[in-house]
């Protein structure tokens, strides 16, 4: 083998294990140079391998046309900056819902007049608006809206009033479905005005 | 933690970020992306040797990745399927600006410069020690777009010649040649570079 076969058998076999290549190398020293630097480039390619970054102008650009074609979708609002505005007031929603939940269970209930009185004393006590924190809540809109104080102590001023009318009457006649009715359209607005506060529609 | 338990949180990671991709979370896009960028990115650079060009081809292969993703049923790996679909938005672009991807002219130019005996100005600089990544890069980028393409898939993406040859839409035989040329036309390359240096630093 000489020199050009050597070179021709190298693109052929990409490399110069043979026993022709072998006994040849071992005779030609400039062959030989060539093989080495050759697996010299070879063995440095690998460090071009994923070894540049693209400028952020690229995932600007694919994110901007992947909205557009409409393959981003709108996620649902992430809970943590709900709790970063509103912090300790967020268990007043719940505990509005709360509330609402047991009186409906407490009014639709079809119980004997003596009965329905027994859970009026046991379920609404717990409920009653006036242990709902109604200063908590003023304190949040004091602290993130304070032009709007006066005007949630008025509608809870309002609300509380309607709630112990209505309450008084359910109280006198527990059968009585148009009291009943007004006993929860009342706990109905409290609960909006705490919404209310929580920011998704202000007075 | 050993190596094969990194690898399989790697996977697992991934799989979710595919899922979460799929009901079109940006957050998951964007991890993938992270993920991959680079690789993708650096083959679209070698072989178009343009910062200018490799990002758009770089986009391109995302975006077509990500209108994909949907279909994507993980029976391959999905960094083999994206390297592969890059690979293709790259050939598709080489060839709309008509660059041959794997030229018969070359070839034989090629075989006119391949002489062991060759050297420069009279000096054989050897090419010894490690070869500096940035002159590596040059070189490569100097390259022939034909020889270039097949340098970049095989010797720096690990692509077999069968592979290249489905690719490229060329022989086998053709393939093992280019790269042969290809390294051939490196190594004069570096040793011109080497040389160039050697003769500044003597006139400095």
């Amino acid at each position: 083998m000489n020199c050009v076969e050597l070179q021709q058998s190298l693109a052929e076999a990409e490399d110069a294990s043979g026993s022709e290549q072998r006994a040849h190398l071992m005779a030609c020293p400039a062959c030989s140079a060539l093989v080495r630097e050759l697996n010299l480039i070879v063995a440095a390619a690998a460090q071009l391998q994923a070894a540049d970054e693209p400028s952020p102008r690229v995932w600007n650009s694919i994110e901007f046309a992947l909205r557009q074609e409409g393959l981003i979708r709108p996620q649902r609002p992430v809970v943590s900056s709900f709790s970063a505005r509103w912090g300790a007031a967020r268990w007043l929603v719940p505990a509005a819902a709360m509330l609402l939940l047991a009186l409906g269970i407490y009014v639709r209930r079809e119980s004997p007049p003596n009965q329905l009185a027994e859970q009026v004393s046991v379920t609404l006590p717990a409920a009653n608006p006036s242990e709902l924190n109604d200063e908590d809540l003023l304190q949040e809109v004091a602290d993130n809206e304070p032009a709007m104080k006066l005007q949630y102590a008025e509608n809870l001023r309002q609300v509380n009033e309607s709630i112990r009318e209505a309450q008084g009457v359910v109280d006198e006649s527990p059968n009585d479905a148009e009291a009943r009715r007004s006993l929860m359209d009342a706990y109905h607005q409290k609960s909006l005005l705490f919404e209310m506060a929580m920011g998704r529609s202000l007075p | 933690m050993t190596e094969p338990q990194q690898l399989k949180g790697t996977e697992s990671s991934e799989a979710e970020l595919i899922e979460r991709a799929k009901l079109g979370d940006a957050e998951a896009f964007q991890g993938l992306y992270d993920k991959h960028k680079r690789r993708v990115y650096s083959l679209c650079l070698r072989m178009t040797a343009n910062t200018a060009e490799a990002e758009d081809l770089a986009q391109e292969a995302f975006l077509q990745l990500y209108r994909k993703i949907a279909t994507f049923r993980g029976e391959s790996a999905f960094s083999t399927w994206l390297h592969r679909l890059s690979v293709n938005v790259v050939l598709m672009h080489l060839r709309k600006k008509s660059l041959p991807v794997v030229s018969l002219e070359e070839t034989t130019q090629g075989a006119e410069e391949d002489s062991p005996k060759k050297d420069f100005g009279g000096e054989d600089v050897a090419l010894a020690g490690s070869i500096d990544r940035m002159q590596l890069q040059r070189a490569v980028d100097s390259l022939p777009p034909g020889y270039r393409m097949i340098f970049v898939l095989h010797d720096i993406e690990g692509y077999e010649h069968n592979e290249i040859a489905k690719i490229a839409g060329c022989s086998i035989g053709n393939s093992k040649s280019q790269l042969h040329k290809a390294r051939m036309k490196l190594r004069d390359l570096l040793k011109m570079n080497r040389a160039e240096k050697a003769g500044k630093s003597r006139a400095g």
